[in-house]
């Protein structure tokens, strides 16, 4: 057991009927991270999500929550935002806010300082006494985001936290994300599809697919080892004898035409050839304008390995 | 603050506190006592219009003629045909031919023949039906006439001897065992308070069910049981609708009290009950609204109910009958995603609430019959049958029966439901079979 590990899961499987959830997945989500769990429908993430938020229980392995097994004692350090939420639509704003609060153990004064804080920063002053009926969708997201972090949560599930938002309040939310992170040090497990804001939000990742995990890790070292020694070179010269030069050595995956003898290519090296080494080749070959190491979104990180995993299956 | 109880005061909170709960509730009672005061005053309003009746005496039975007077006769004895505010008399020795019947101002005209001693029995012709409150008041009027005659004609008693020596027989019906009395009117009593255990049942049943289709739909649930067990939810939501249901009992078993009570005191004060004496004919000359109930051979039987003993027991028999139905209504929503997909799964649950509800009618007739007795032990139908048995008297251990009988059964399908509950709630995308529900019985807890 790692104790800068929030949460870690030990061989969890989980069946419903006959059907596999979750075949002996593992994880370990470090202590303040913003860990993203990223998956095709189906992929068993919501089961996931659920074990952890203590709705359902694993049939196997076991998971431990700050290096103790979980609990429902660990009810109230935990905040939930699930997917495809809703409210109540017999309660107003505040009141409804003010249950869920309570709910998880907090009292009414110390709920009501906190509301009234992140009602200021969110921007949604006034809305105390509104009907929930009256409020527009990204109203109510609003309120729920409230609503999952008012307690302080030491760890925090966010399933899909941004969608439903316009591009200004996306960017709000993150921000807000980001700042739990940094201020508070809370964990965050991210559910989510859109791997642009896991770009610019997770510090780890894992995808699962099939009730499996395919893979897990630090996000740049993720991207390092995806990149396989890739490198996008830009020159000026002639293609095609630059392509006959290379020879053996390396290998040219991408090129196009930037126009007026200009080219763009990506190239991959073998590990024995030190990127140095190339470059010194390279430019008493053409002219070279740029040398960067090939950069790779987390998109083409996780068709990568999917495609890969299923590579293997069919083979 | 416990948890569960943060839940239940929420599903409390947010109904009880909504305009149509505190409309209905406040206004139930009063509706009912409107309505009931509309029909009496109907009734009585229709009387209140004067009818004439001419008394066709063609010997002279019970009339004689006025001197000089020809046509015209006056009754013998003219306290027996008193002035009364809806019905006039007047006295003939021959009948109108039917043209100038209807031409006149009579609304019946009653034949004596000779026979009519004897017979006891005479003619009455109309136009349009007499209400029923001339024809028994002529009847009485009539009645007394003649006794009188028989009684001067036959006995050595002066009349009033004779009156105060007359028997009126009043038949009060008892059981054996049970020693209840008036049962058939205290049936009537139990099932209105069955019609009311259906309608709570039912209402706040469906309050549960959709209540639980709602946080389903809406995912609520998800982020409720990551911080209190499904079954707890449950539970909680069963009770805290129940308790709005009781509430609503308790408010219309006060403010119905409060009514009658206040209708008595204006009855007695705005002298409306001598009015209501006078019309029914009561012997007893009393202006105390509770003696007036007592002494009225239907209303009577208000004063014999033991209100205490028949509340308590609702307040159980719905609490219990709820409890059952609610469970099963909870599962059934936690089954499905949206109200409309519940239907198929309503109407097997509700067969035997419709049930008890329809047979209640041959139940009132013959509380003691075997369906009765079945119906009142077995737990789906037992809430709404035992309002009737109770009403009437039923034997303790009958009671004790049916109440263990129907918890066991609240334990078992809270337990049951709870399961299907359980499961349930986090499954989306598909509208289980029975056969399905059933598996998800035997899923163990996680």
């Amino acid at each position: 057991m790692n104790d800068s590990h929030s949460l870690e899961l030990f061989d969890v499987s989980k069946r419903y009927g006959t059907h596999i959830a979750l075949d002996g997945v593992s994880l370990e989500v470090p202590q303040g991270s913003i860990f993203g769990l990223l998956g095709p429908n189906g992929a068993g993430k919501t089961t996931l999500i659920r074990m952890v938020a203590g709705i359902t229980g694993p049939d196997q392995g076991s998971i431990s929550y700050f290096g103790q097994p979980m609990s429902s004692e660990h009810v109230s350090s935990l905040g939930y935002l699930p997917e495809e939420r809703g409210l109540y639509k017999n309660m107003r704003v505040g009141e409804q806010a003010m249950y869920f609060a309570r709910l998880r153990g907090m009292g009414k004064k110390e709920a009501e300082r906190e509301l009234v804080d992140w009602f200021d920063r969110l921007e949604v002053n006034g809305w105390w006494d509104k009907e929930v009926a009256d409020l527009s969708k990204g109203m109510a997201q609003k309120i729920q985001f409230i609503v999952a972090v008012l307690h302080k949560p030491k760890f925090l599930i966010l399933d899909e936290p941004l969608s439903g938002f316009d591009p200004i309040n996306a960017s709000r939310i993150r921000a807000e994300i980001n700042r739990l992170r940094d201020e508070f040090g809370t964990t965050i497990l991210l559910s989510t599809h859109d791997m642009s804001s896991v770009d610019e939000l997770c510090d780890h990742v894992a995808l699962i697919n099939n009730g499996k995990k395919i893979l897990e890790g630090p996000v740049s070292s993720l991207r390092e080892k995806a990149r396989a020694g890739r490198i996008e070179l830009k020159f000026r010269g002639n293609l095609i004898g630059f392509t006959a030069a290379l020879g053996a050595g390396a290998v040219l995956h991408e090129a196009s035409s930037l126009g007026d003898n200009m080219h763009d290519v990506v190239l991959g090296l073998p590990p024995s050839i030190p990127i140095e080494k190339f470059l010194k080749w390279a430019t008493s070959e053409v002219d070279v304008l740029s040398c960067t190491p090939k950069s790779v979104s987390m998109d083409e990180v996780f068709l990568h390995a999917v495609q890969a995993v299923s590579n293997t299956v069919s083979s | 603050m416990n948890r569960w109880l943060i839940v239940l005061g929420r599903e409390y909170k947010t109904r009880v506190r909504k305009r149509a709960f505190i409309i209905s509730t406040l206004l139930g009672p009063l509706l009912m006592v409107g309505v009931i005061a509309a029909i009496v005053f109907i009734g009585l309003s229709s009387t209140e219009m004067n009818s004439k009746v001419l008394i066709v005496d063609h010997n002279k039975i019970l009339t004689y003629s006025m001197p000089g007077e020809g046509d015209i006769l006056l009754p013998s004895c003219p306290e027996c045909f008193p002035e009364r505010r809806f019905l006039e008399y007047r006295f003939s020795s021959n009948a109108l031919d039917t043209e100038s019947f209807l031409e006149s101002e009579f609304t019946a005209m009653v034949e004596l023949d000779d026979g009519i001693m004897q017979s006891a029995k005479a003619l009455l012709k109309y136009e349009s039906a007499a209400p029923m409150k001339v024809q028994s008041a002529v009847k009485r009027d009539l009645g007394e006439a003649i006794e009188r005659l028989r009684v001067k004609s036959e006995s050595t008693l002066d009349y009033d001897t004779y009156k105060k020596l007359k028997v009126r027989i009043g038949l009060v019906t008892q059981n054996i065992v049970t020693e209840d009395r008036n049962v058939e009117n205290k049936s009537a009593i139990g099932f209105v308070f069955s019609v009311f255990m259906f309608m709570f049942i039912m209402i706040y049943g469906m309050h549960v069910m959709r209540g639980v289709i709602e946080e389903k739909s809406n995912r609520i649930v998800e982020v409720v049981i990551s911080v209190v067990k499904p079954e707890h939810l449950m539970g909680a939501k069963i009770v805290g609708i129940g308790l709005v249901g009781l509430t609503q009992i308790a408010v219309w078993s006060l403010l119905s009290w409060l009514l009658f009570l206040g209708f008595g005191v204006y009855a007695e004060t705005s002298g409306m009950l001598i009015d209501l004496m006078g019309e029914q004919g009561s012997q007893v000359a009393s202006t105390d609204f509770m003696t007036f109930i007592q002494s009225n051979e239907k209303l009577g039987v208000l004063l014999q109910v033991n209100w205490g003993m028949m509340l308590g027991w609702c307040a159980f028999f719905y609490l219990a009958g709820f409890a059952l139905y609610a469970s099963l209504f909870a599962a059934i929503g936690a089954a499905v995603e949206q109200e409309s997909d519940a239907q198929y799964l309503l109407m097997p649950a509700m067969i035997p609430l419709m049930f008890s509800y329809v047979v209640n009618v041959f139940i009132i007739e013959s509380p003691d019959s075997m369906l009765a007795t079945f119906c009142s032990f077995f737990p789906f139908t037992s809430p709404i049958t035992m309002m009737v048995k109770l009403s009437v008297g039923v034997p303790w251990w009958h009671v004790a029966i049916s109440a263990i009988v129907l918890i066991l059964t609240v334990l078992l399908m809270v337990k049951l439901a709870g399961k299907i509950y359980r499961t349930g709630i986090l499954m989306y995308g598909k509208k289980p079979s029975l056969r399905e529900m059933a598996r998800w019985l035997m899923y163990k807890n996680s």
